[in-house]
This record gives structure tokens, C-alpha cells and sequence, in this order.
């Protein structure tokens, strides 16, 4: 199904042997993997198994100890369009202090893009109102983000990592605290993206029903380390033999 | 009241102490949103160190804080990238500060006064020149604030997200932490040291209450910081009560009074709120 895309050559995300650890504790070792454009890859594993920080080394937000993250070719530390990089944090980060409305959130995902001093110019504006209809926060885009409910909450940030129009979507347990309708339109919008417009989608949970039957594979991270499961149909069953996959060098 | 706004010494308290209360809440804003209320306070007592240094080698006190509140910001952001927490780092800077005030001023011989005066301002001494630099840094703060705004946004909101969306956050962090030095400086000589942290708090705080939106917010909390900073002065002058504090009192009163509207319009049944009079 991902073959249909015309850009499925492209890698959007690149993990080389990457290896990470806090205070000389390796919590990421000699991982490879690659994501590319048109594609869902699910990453699953228990608390602590290093799902997140390999999302955080994808994200270029930390630096691999040793090996190479790479974003769309380039690395992860020297990659500048940063606009092609989508990311939804766990909704509990849109617990604010203060109030803020539904477009001003959207909005925000737009200011890596603005050079200091500079106004949001008419092409931002069209994609600030393009987002919202497509996420249909229309109707509450002026409501605080705090008053809408948990699936409208992480519409924005969907809508807030989509702003640039991004080729690489990364989210992090999106589905937390969402009730089933919002589910459905979360897993239709991310069909639309991967299968219509050739977004490359990363996506980090621990409830593979959320997932069932988008991703197109499905890789836990146990130990700091990748077991390639396949295709997601084998997530249908419990506890599905595949889980027992041995580490692959390269999960591809 | 426009009796008491007749005196020049009256005048010039107005103006130094209305452009400060408004600027603060529009850095206040960002602080609050980051969690980081405290770091006027940690800011006001390195700027008592820089105004005790300033007597003691015979500087402007208005650059002595300036010059040390501006390597506290410098110090605050790196002890943060060297893993003290934030918490922690402030605390250092904090502690450091009293000290280093305390220690300074006690060496200041005839100075003593004049510098303690700035712990809890003397809005009323003020000549024309200080107002000026006080107002010049009021505008310097709202003009960098609002350059800034979406990228202080984002990364107020979500620090990780706007980093991976390419905002620049280390810088902006850097860039807060001197904001936050511009408006204590500003305001130690008409509100005090250790009150005008309180402007970039205390008015954010009513604001929330009633805003819809961020830029809301900010908005209001200007407003309420300027009109706290007129009231106080003028309830000062005929109360014969110390300005700075008459202007936190003004704007807790007001953060009190805001709580307490909202909580009796709550227990107005919504149905009578919104029917239309016959």
C-alpha cells in the first residue's frame, strides 16, 4: 500500500547504529532504522525501554552518544528545514498556566518558521486556516485549549505539527485520554496523510489498537534495542508470536 | 486627585512607576507560563548586589544592577544547561545576591540608606533624568517583547516542541532572563527591588482569570499593572503609606476583588445571566 506513494524513495528519518545513554547509562544501543516518505512505522515498548528518547534523538532534540540520526539526508544536528518535521508531544504538555486559544496554539507551530522581528505573512495565514478546517477546530478556534475536550486537545496539537505542512510527522502517544470518536478521526487523518499526501509518520504508543491496521511496521523498542514485529496484522492477535523476534541488526 | 498630580514630584513618580507596571506583566506573562514566578525575586536581589557595588566604586546604581543582573541572567542560563535545576540555579543566584548586597552596602559608609531605599523604591525622589531611563527601559522591554511574541510563544507554551519546530530556544531563553533583568532594574528605583517582581506576576495572575487568550491576557495584566501603578501612587500619597507596596496591594486587591466576581457570577444560575430582559 505504501508503494503507491511517488516519493517512498526518499528516507524522511535515519537511525545509524545510533547508540545514546544518560550519565554513561545506555538507554539506546547501535540502533538502525529507517523511515521512509509515504510510510507508519509504530514504535512500541514498556515505560522505560528508550521509545522516547529515540523519538527525542530522531527529533534532533538530543545527540546521539555515537552513530548518526539523520533528517531527510542530513543530519540530525545540522538539519535546518525544520518545517518538515511535524511533532505532537503527549497532550499532557498542553497543560498551560495561562490561557490560550486554539489558533494561538496552531499558530505557534508556525514561529520556527518566522525570522525574529518578522510578522506571519499572508501564505501562513492561509495555512493557519487550511489546518483548522482540516482538523475542524474551526468552530472552537477561539475557545481556551483547556476548555475542549481530551480529542479536540490533541487535534490542536496535531493541527500545530501540521501548520508547515511537514514530510516527516513524529507523535508521542497521541491517543492518551482520547475517547473513541476522536480516535477514529485521528486514525483517518493519519491515513489520509500517509496514503494521499506521502507523509512519513512515526508513531510512539503502547496501545497497539490504536494503531492496528495504519502501520505499515510495527517496532518495539525493548531494552534500548529494536525488535522488528512486521506488519501491523500481527498485532491483531495478543501477544502474537512475532513479538519474540530476535533483534534485528537493521529493522527494516 | 488631580490636585495631587500638580506637584512635579508627583508627576514624575506617575510616569516611572506606570511605564514599569505595565511593561513587567508583558515579561510576566512568559515566566508565569514557564513556571519560573520566582525569577524577578532572584533577579531583584542581584540587582541590590549591583546597586551596593555601584556606591562603593562610585557608579550609577542604575548601571551597577544592570551590569550584575545581566551576568545573573548570563549565570542562571548556563547553571541550567550544567543540569542544576532551575529551581536550584535560581536559589544560587538568589542567596547570592542578599549576600553580596548585604556585604556591599555594609561597605557603602554613607551610601547605606540610599541603597536600601531601592529595596522598596523612593518614587518620589526621582529626577526627570532617572525617569527617562526608566521609561526608555520600559519601551525597550515592550519593543523587544513584541518582536519576539510568537517565538516567546511557542517556546513558553512548548519549550520541546518549538525546539523541534526550529525555534531557537536556548537564545530566547537567554533573552527572557534579560528582559526580566531590564524590568527589575527599571523598576528598583519607583516600585523597589523586592516589589516589582510582583508586577510580573500579580497582574498575569488576575488576567488568567478572565482571558480567553494569551495575547489577552497579556493585554489585561498590561492594563491592570498601569492602572495598580496609578491608584497605588495616588492611594499613597493621601494615605501618606510607602508607594511600592501601596501598588502590590493595589494589584492583590484587585487579583482578590476579580476571584471574588467570578466566584459570585458562578453561583448565578447561567440561565438567568444570558436571558435576554423582557
Amino acid at each position: 500500500m505504501s508503494g503507491s506513494s511517488p516519493t517512498l524513495d526518499l528516507v524522511a528519518l535515519e537511525f545509524d547504529q545510533v547508540s545514546f545513554g544518560y550519565g554513561g547509562v545506555p538507554v539506546v544501543s547501535e540502533v538502525s532504522l529507517s523511515v521512509a516518505a509515504g510510510t507508519f512505522v509504530a514504535l512500541v515498548g514498556a515505560n522505560g525501554s528508550g521509545k522516547t528518547t529515540l523519538m527525542k534523538l530522531g527529533l534532533g532534540l538530543l545527540r546521539p552518544t555515537s552513530g548518526a540520526v539523520r533528517l531527510f539526508g542530513v543530519d540530525a544536528d545540522r538539519f535546518q528545514d525544520r518545517w518538515q518535521v511535524g511533532y505532537v508531544p503527549q497532550r499532557a504538555s498542553a497543560a498551560t498556566t495561562l490561557p490560550v486559544s486554539v489558533v494561538e496554539v496552531v499558530r505557534t507551530g508556525l514561529a520556527g518558521q518566522l525570522r525574529p522581528w518578522r510578522r506571519f505573512g499572508r501564505a501562513q495565514q492561509d495555512r493557519l486556516e487550511h489546518v483548522l478546517d482540516l482538523m475542524g477546530l474551526q468552530a472552537v478556534r477561539d475557545r481556551r485549549l483547556s476548555e475542549l475536550s481530551g480529542g479536540q486537545q490533541q487535534r490542536a496539537l496535531i493541527a500545530r505539527a501540521l501548520v508547515t505542512q511537514p514530510r516527516l510527522l513524529v507523535l508521542d502517544e497521541p491517543t492518551t485520554g482520547v475517547d473513541a470518536d476522536a480516535r477514529a478521526v485521528l486514525r483517518d487523518s493519519l491515513d489520509h496523510l500517509v496514503r494521499v499526501e506521502g507523509i512519513a509518520v512515526v508513531y510512539v504508543s503502547h496501545d497497539p489498537e490504536s494503531f492496528s491496521g495504519l502501520a505499515d511496521r510495527v517496532v518495539e523498542v525493548r531494552g534500548g534495542q529494536l525488535v522488528d514485529i512486521g506488519p501491523t496484522r500481527l498485532l491483531d492477535v495478543p501477544d502474537a508470536p512475532a513479538l519474540e523476534l530476535p533483534v534485528a541488526e537493521d529493522a527494516r | 486627585m488631580i490636585e495631587a498630580l500638580q506637584f512635579g514630584f508627583m508627576q514624575r513618580a506617575l510616569v516611572a512607576c506606570t511605564v514599569i507596571a505595565v511593561a513587567a506583566p508583558l515579561v510576566g506573562c512568559f515566566i508565569v507560563q514557564r513556571r519560573q514566578s520566582l525569577i524577578g525575586d532572584g533577579m531583584g536581589h542581584m540587582a541590590f548586589a549591583g546597586v551596593g557595588l555601584a556606591f562603593i566604586v562610585g557608579m550609577d546604581p542604575l548601571i551597577g544592577a544592570l551590569v550584575l543582573t545581566a551576568l545573573a541572567a548570563l549565570a542562571l542560563v548556563r547553571l541550567t544547561r550544567l543540569g542544576v535545576g532551575g529551581d536550584l540555579s535560581l536559589a544560587l543566584i538568589f542567596y547570592g545576591g542578599i549576600a553580596g548586597g548585604f556585604l556591599f552596602a555594609s561597605r557603602s559608609g554613607g551610601g547605606q540608606n540610599q541603597i536600601l531605599a531601592f529595596l522598596f523604591g523612593s518614587p518620589l525622589n526621582l529626577t526627570w533624568g532617572q525617569v527617562a531611563a526608566v521609561t526608555a527601559l520600559a519601551v525597550a522591554v515592550v519593543v523587544i517583547v513584541v518582536l519576539l511574541y510568537p517565538q516567546l510563544v511557542a517556546m513558553a507554551f512548548d519549550e520541546s516542541a518549538a525546539r523541534a519546530a526550529g525555534v531557537p530556544t536556548q537564545g530566547l531563553v537567554l533573552a527572557l532572563t534579560v528582559l526580566v533583568a531590564l524590568v527589575v532594574v527599571g523598576g528598583m528605583s519607583s516600585i523597589g527591588l523586592l516589589l516589582i517582581s510582583a508586577m510580573m506576576v500579580v497582574p498575569v495572575a488576575t488576567a488568567s482569570q478572565i482571558a480567553t487568550s494569551y495575547r489577552g491576557t497579556m493585554w489585561i495584566a498590561a492594563g491592570i499593572g498601569g492602572l495598580s501603578a496609578v491608584v497605588g501612587l495616588l492611594t499613597s500619597f493621601y494615605a501618606d503609606a510607602p508607594t511600592g507596596a501601596a501598588i502590590v496591594l493595589v494589584a492583590l486587591a484587585t487579583y482578590c476583588l476579580t476571584g471574588l466576581v467570578r466566584f459570585v457570577v458562578g453561583l448565578w444560575p447561567a440561565t438567568k445571566r444570558t436571558r435576554q430582559p423582557a
